[in-house]
């Protein structure tokens, strides 16, 4: 180790030349990874990893809250919830009855729906008997039910960590098991995307219903989000949050959420990661078994949508009782453009860290604000995105003065090249980011299936770093003058009014 | 009666179950055995000077990882210094060293995309590193620097200060947060070190020298151990620890153990209204338990049941089966030292705010009547014992855990003790704890939400009688209560004679009966600046008047002892109301010349309120308290010149009400006495306008009706 230098800059200078002269080599990571494709297209990634005797599961389904239908908002979100509720062979008394009494419940609910949805023309009485009957109706099949007996299985048995997500692009099932169980694993998770039974879901709708009201409507930042995703997007479906809208949930029925798992959760559209102290030989053998039962159907089509060009800025404040919040967002390309990665460097110079340039201004030297980022890949990536940078102002100080400071820097971005300095910290940052993003079990099981997703080959994302590494500060300048102008760009500010 | 048909859905299904024959019970599944858990063997270290190291190799990645517990905690800051630790915590890393500006730090690591950060909580303090393992060197030099040499730079505490203010000001915009810090001083009292938190006042209290303290007094080698796992070999990180912090010298304070708490067990309501949700967040329970408690294996078994995992009751209960909520869920938690809480925390629709919280109570009672079924045993016990390997599986948890059961003289197999325990939890003693430790007839029950729409008000849910808390912001120094105490009186005494001398001493003051000024103060707005000519007669003590032009139209405030007048909002002269004259009563309270005037007059009293360095130079306060030890107003004065740069209140503004601060940059003297001319106005911290005078009389020519009804 060399003895360490008193200034700082010629010891960041000589730290650059080692970053490029020592490479840690990936190819022992790459190496561990197999990959089978059963008949069906189902996709399996299988990392090996033998430090401890601890397996991570991640099932990964190309289809998020951004392939929603037209009113069924919130329907991928949904489903994911149902898909927690068991299957025929778990989390029932008695299957054959349950099924009848689940069938008469649906019956009666789309004609309570039907009934609801005349409008001025709905009969109250007709709604009132309705409602009564779907409350019997639903009692009768919940006596049918076990409980989330899912849920049990898996954490009886030691499951860890057992959650799902749904973005807009994607649908993940994730839990950690001994690695001992894989088998158990392989029964409970093919067993619920072969036979799913959406069971409660007329009660898990309430749920989810509080769900949107914890994280959008009660919180500040939820409100303003939805209303900048919302003007951002009008064409493209990013532009509605992933849960959903309120009126969409309270409207769905469980034939719906059916006809949505059978279209889009063909085999063809999963990916699956498993990772860890597993001998890939068996899970490839009891993948086939499992896995294996699924019958193929085609994968569902691209959305065909495209987010026309944005022809003016668009602004959206709030008047809220909360304190202010900033957020502007710039319309950019999706994940496997040629133009990310010079995007993806000129989001960390700008606004990652307390050395980019948007936290030196205007959180350490002008303290006009005490929070600010710069981020992309959100709503999604899988289609033309945006480039958002979130402010969130001092005591004392407000929206405008963030965005006048923001501005200022973007402008610099445009009209001054990058230092080759800084352009090596960029990739030093990118480096050290990368090997940390290997060290969980899930995540990494994460970020492969999202790069077979995105690029249709996991060994992608063993070239990220190349793709940062190739990055000049010309192709910085380029692309902050070719995306971040004013009329390509959303504002959405929460002002606050006294309550 | 409506007859019903049979879905196509469900043919659908029944068509599904018949093509697959294959179907497997799981409960019958057989597993191979487990791979042998190779637990990673922590070498411990202690040098001479009391730092106690503990390593681990781990060739997996090529990283350098540490955690410091730091043996401190905002428990031993003055409550009306609260945050003064969290501050020491943050401005460590962030004020530089005596090597390194803060900023330096900052580049160093992130060009290396690496981090060292630093934090203190209530009852410990934290640090950790990041790097890549070929700069462990820099990552350990830096921590070291950060920890033994920070030097506090002055903006980097004005930068934390204003971090601490911002969140006070956003701390009531999340029902969840609220509902957090609210009932941690519910259970653990208002005052507790467990609960209390910082205020605008608390946080303009803090001064360098008091961060400067705090480090001096707990951050030495025997109050730190450090835990270093990754890519290296042990002797060399040994060497590089020594080489960086072997010369540490030892401490001389011993650190307070945490006090204890006091509880007594009550019903309580506590309702909080918030307008602007549509969903109540409500915490309900009373005081947790300790580690050590003989009961704690069957307080696990306990927890799991009631509301600690996907199958508990609460969650089946309450969120399946009701569809109350999406977060429904309830622990018994216990710490090492101090009790911790038990709680229950559900949050739903304000219209089912009361069903909610009816639903949580029943289940509570239920834990103490209906034991365990043979189901949720099986969750439960299996859960914990089944996943015991996943205490094991990463190597900064091992090394993390075993470093903090050193610090508390725990036994390194504490977790198989406890194991072994769990094992032989029966039905019986689950519903023995919760007799033991459950109280669901007294409990708190705090509700966050709008109790407009709640289906039971909180009165009629027969609960406990209702406390309503009041979560305003109390504002900062302009309002905060003064110590009035000997010494702080005779130095605000000595400091505000200081000032009177350096204005023009007493006599020369005493010869001002009025003034009359001309000038400009510009009004800074989102919109832009807007310039304002003015003009303004003070008679001493109690008239003045003020006229001044705004965007073409005159505006009056003419105030004459018991009465005045002010241009109204619709361009017309109007009386001033009581509230109006109680208003400019206040204003000429604070007023500058007024209050040099009374130096002398028992009625006020000067308070010496603390120093601050801004912009490199001292500053020393003096609040003003009238005859009832009330504040009136916070002047602060020029080290070196002794004339007054500031002057800081609580008032209303053309912005809004809030924390007033005038502040004076330059003065011109006339007949003897120096007159500020030039300053800005400050309103919660943020510059709303700047003053500039033009023209200065003093004891002019007063025109008849100088104070009455302007024409």
């Amino acid at each position: 180790m060399k003895r360490f230098l008193l200034n700082w800059f010629i010891l960041c200078l000589i730290l650059m030349v080692s970053i490029s002269a020592i490479a840690f080599d990936f190819s022992t990571v790459e190496e561990s990874i197999t990959e089978f494709t059963l008949d069906n297209g189902l996709k399996f990634i299988v990392l090996e990893r033998h430090e401890a005797p601890v397996a991570s599961f991640v099932t990964w389904a190309n289809i998020g809250s951004a392939d929603d239908p037209k009113g069924y908002t919130g329907l991928a979100h949904m489903f994911e919830h149902m898909a927690f509720k068991g299957t025929t062979t778990l989390g029932t008394k008695d299957i054959d009855e349950e099924l009848e009494l689940i069938a008469i419940e649906d019956s009666i609910f789309m004609e309570l729906r039907a009934e609801r949805n005349k409008g001025i023309e709905a009969d109250s009485s007709r709604i009132a008997e309705l409602e009564e009957a779907y409350e019997r109706a639903r009692e009768a099949s919940y006596q049918l039910v076990v409980p989330n007996a899912f849920g049990n299985a898996v954490e009886r048995e030691g499951g860890e960590n057992l959650n799902a997500f749904t973005s807009f692009d994607q649908t993940a099932y994730f839990f950690s098991l001994p690695s001992n169980k894989v088998e158990l694993w392989m029964a409970l998770e093919s067993e619920r995307f072969l036979n799913p039974v959406l069971r409660e879901m007329y009660k898990e709708r309430d749920v989810v219903a509080e769900e949107r009201r914890m994280r959008i409507e009660s919180q500040p930042f939820g409100r303003l989000l939805e209303e900048f995703i919302g003007l951002a997007f009008k064409a493209h479906p990013y532009g509605v949050t992933g849960i959903g809208h309120m009126s969409d949930i309270q409207y769905y029925s469980r034939k719906e959420a059916e006809a949505y798992f059978e279209k889009y959760y063909s085999p063809a559209n999963l990916t699956v990661a498993v990772v860890g102290d597993v001998n890939p030989k068996r899970v490839k053998k009891l993948a086939k078994e499992y896995w294996g039962r699924i019958p193929y159907r085609p994968a569902p089509e691209r959305i065909a949508t495209v987010e026309p060009e944005q022809l003016g800025e668009r602004r959206v404040i709030l008047e809220d009782p909360s304190q202010p919040i900033y957020l502007v967002g710039w319309h950019v390309p999706e994940i496997t453009h040629p133009d990310r990665p010079a995007l993806d460097a000129l989001i960390d110079y700008l606004g990652q860290g307390r050395t980019s340039l948007l936290y030196k201004n205007l959180v350490k030297e002008k303290k006009i604000a005490v929070q600010i980022g710069a981020f992309a890949g959100y709503p999604g990536d899988k289609y033309p995105t945006l480039m958002s940078i979130y402010a969130i102002p001092s005591a004392g100080h407000s929206n405008q003065e963030c965005e006048t400071e923001i501005f200022a820097e973007v402008k610099k971005l445009k009209e001054e090249l990058i230092s080759t300095e800084e352009m090596e910290k960029i990739k030093a940052r990118a480096k050290a980011n990368f090997i940390n993003g290997l060290v969980s079990n899930i995540g990494m099981g994460m970020q492969l299936c999202a790069y077979q997703q995105y690029w249709g080959d996991w060994r992608e994302l063993f070239d990220e770093l190349d793709r940062i590494n190739a990055v000049t500060p010309e192709d910085i300048q380029r692309v902050a003058k070719k995306y971040l102008t004013k009329k390509n760009r959303t504002v959405a500010m929460m002002e606050t009014i006294e309550s | 009666m409506i007859k019903y048909k049979l879905g196509i859905y469900c043919l659908a299904i029944l068509l599904l179950i018949a093509s697959s024959a294959f179907s497997q019970n799981v409960e019958e599944l057989e597993y191979p055995k487990l791979n042998k858990l190779e637990i990673p063997d922590v070498e411990k270290v202690s040098l001479s000077n009391g730092l106690r190291i503990y390593i681990l190799e781990d060739h997996s990645l090529p990283l350098f990882n540490a955690r410091l517990r730091i043996n401190c905690g905002s428990y031993l800051e003055p409550a009306d210094k609260s945050g003064l630790a969290d501050i020491c915590g943050v401005v460590m890393r962030t004020g530089g060293t005596s090597k390194y500006t803060g900023d330096e730090i900052d580049e160093i690591l992130e060009g290396v995309g690496g981090s060292v950060e630093t934090s203190i909580g209530r009852t410990s303090g934290s640090a950790s590193v990041n790097v890549l393992s070929e700069y462990s060197e820099l990552g350990i030099e830096v921590l070291a620097e950060i920890l033994r040499r920070p030097v506090f730079d002055e903006d980097k505490i004005e930068l934390a200060q204003v971090e601490q203010r911002s969140a006070i000001s956003r701390r009531n915009d999340d029902p969840f947060g609220i509902a957090r810090r609210e009932y941690r001083k519910i259970i653990y009292g208002e005052e507790s070190v467990y609960a209390r938190h910082a205020e605008y006042a608390t946080i303009n209290a803090i001064s360098r020298d008091d961060l400067v303290d705090f480090h001096g007094q707990y951050l030495y080698p025997e109050n730190i151990q450090i835990a270093v796992w990754g890519d290296f070999e042990k002797k060399d990180i040994i060497n590089l620890i020594k080489k960086y912090f072997g010369d540490w010298k030892r401490g001389d304070t011993r650190v307070p153990p945490l006090p204890p708490v006091e509880y007594d067990f009550v019903n309580r309501i506590h309702y909080i209204e918030k307008e602007d949700v549509n969903q109540s967040n409500i915490l309900m329970g009373h005081i947790g338990g300790l580690r050590s408690d003989d009961d704690y294996a069957d307080r696990i078994v306990m927890n799991s049941v009631l509301g600690g995992s996907f199958g508990s009751r609460l969650f089946n209960n309450v969120r399946s089966k009701e569809g109350l909520a999406y977060a429904a869920y309830g622990v018994y938690t216990a710490n090492v030292e101090y009790p911790g809480i038990f709680y229950n925390y559900v949050a739903t629709k304000s219209e089912t705010t009361g069903k909610a919280i009816n639903e949580v109570i029943e289940e509570i009672e239920r834990m103490q009547t209906d034991p365990p079924t043979e189901e949720e045993m099986e969750v439960a016990k299996g859960g914990y014992l089944n996943s015991f390997v996943f205490n094991f599986d990463s190597k900064a948890e091992v090394i993390q855990r075993l470093m903090t059961y050193d610090f508390y003289g725990l036994p390194h197999d504490l977790l198989q003790r406890e194991k072994e325990r769990v094992e032989r939890v029966s039905p019986q003693d689950v519903v023995d704890a919760a007799k033991a430790n459950l109280h669901p007839e007294q409990m708190h029950i705090l509700i966050v939400g709008k109790g407009d729409n709640f289906d039971i008000s909180p009165a009629e849910l027969n609960y406990g009688p209702v406390d309503t808390i009041d979560i305003s912001i109390p504002s900062g120094e302009a309002t905060a209560a003064i110590d009035i105490s000997p010494e702080k009186v005779i130095k605000g005494k000595a400091l505000l004679a200081e000032a009177v001398e350096a204005v023009g001493g007493e006599d020369a003051l005493n010869k001002v009966e009025s003034i009359r000024m001309k000038g400009t103060f510009k009004l800074i707005t989102p919109q832009g600046e807007i310039p304002v000519p003015y003009e303004r007669l003070y008679e001493l003590p109690d008239r003045y008047s003020l006229k001044f032009n705004m965007m073409g139209q005159n505006v009056y405030d003419i105030f004459n002892r018991d009465k005045g007048w002010n241009t109204g909002p619709t361009g017309q002269v109007v009386e001033k109301t009581e509230e109006d004259i109680k208003q400019a009563r206040e204003e000429i309270d604070r007023e500058l010349l007024y209050i040099l005037k009374q130096a002398n007059n028992p009625d006020y009293t000067p308070v010496y309120d603390g120093e601050r360095v801004i912009e490199g130079a001292k500053v020393e306060y003096v609040a003003i308290a009238d005859k009832d030890g009330e504040r009136i107003c916070r002047l602060g004065f020029g080290s070196k010149t002794h004339l007054p740069v500031s002057n800081s209140y609580w008032g209303e503004t053309p912005m809004g009400e809030g924390n007033v601060t005038d502040t004076y940059e330059s003065y011109d003297e006339i007949n003897g006495v120096k007159i500020a001319v030039a300053g800005a106005t400050m309103l919660d911290g943020n510059k709303i306008a700047e003053l500039q005078v033009s023209e200065v009389e003093i004891n002019p020519a007063i025109p008849e009706n100088a104070f009455s009804k302007p024409e």
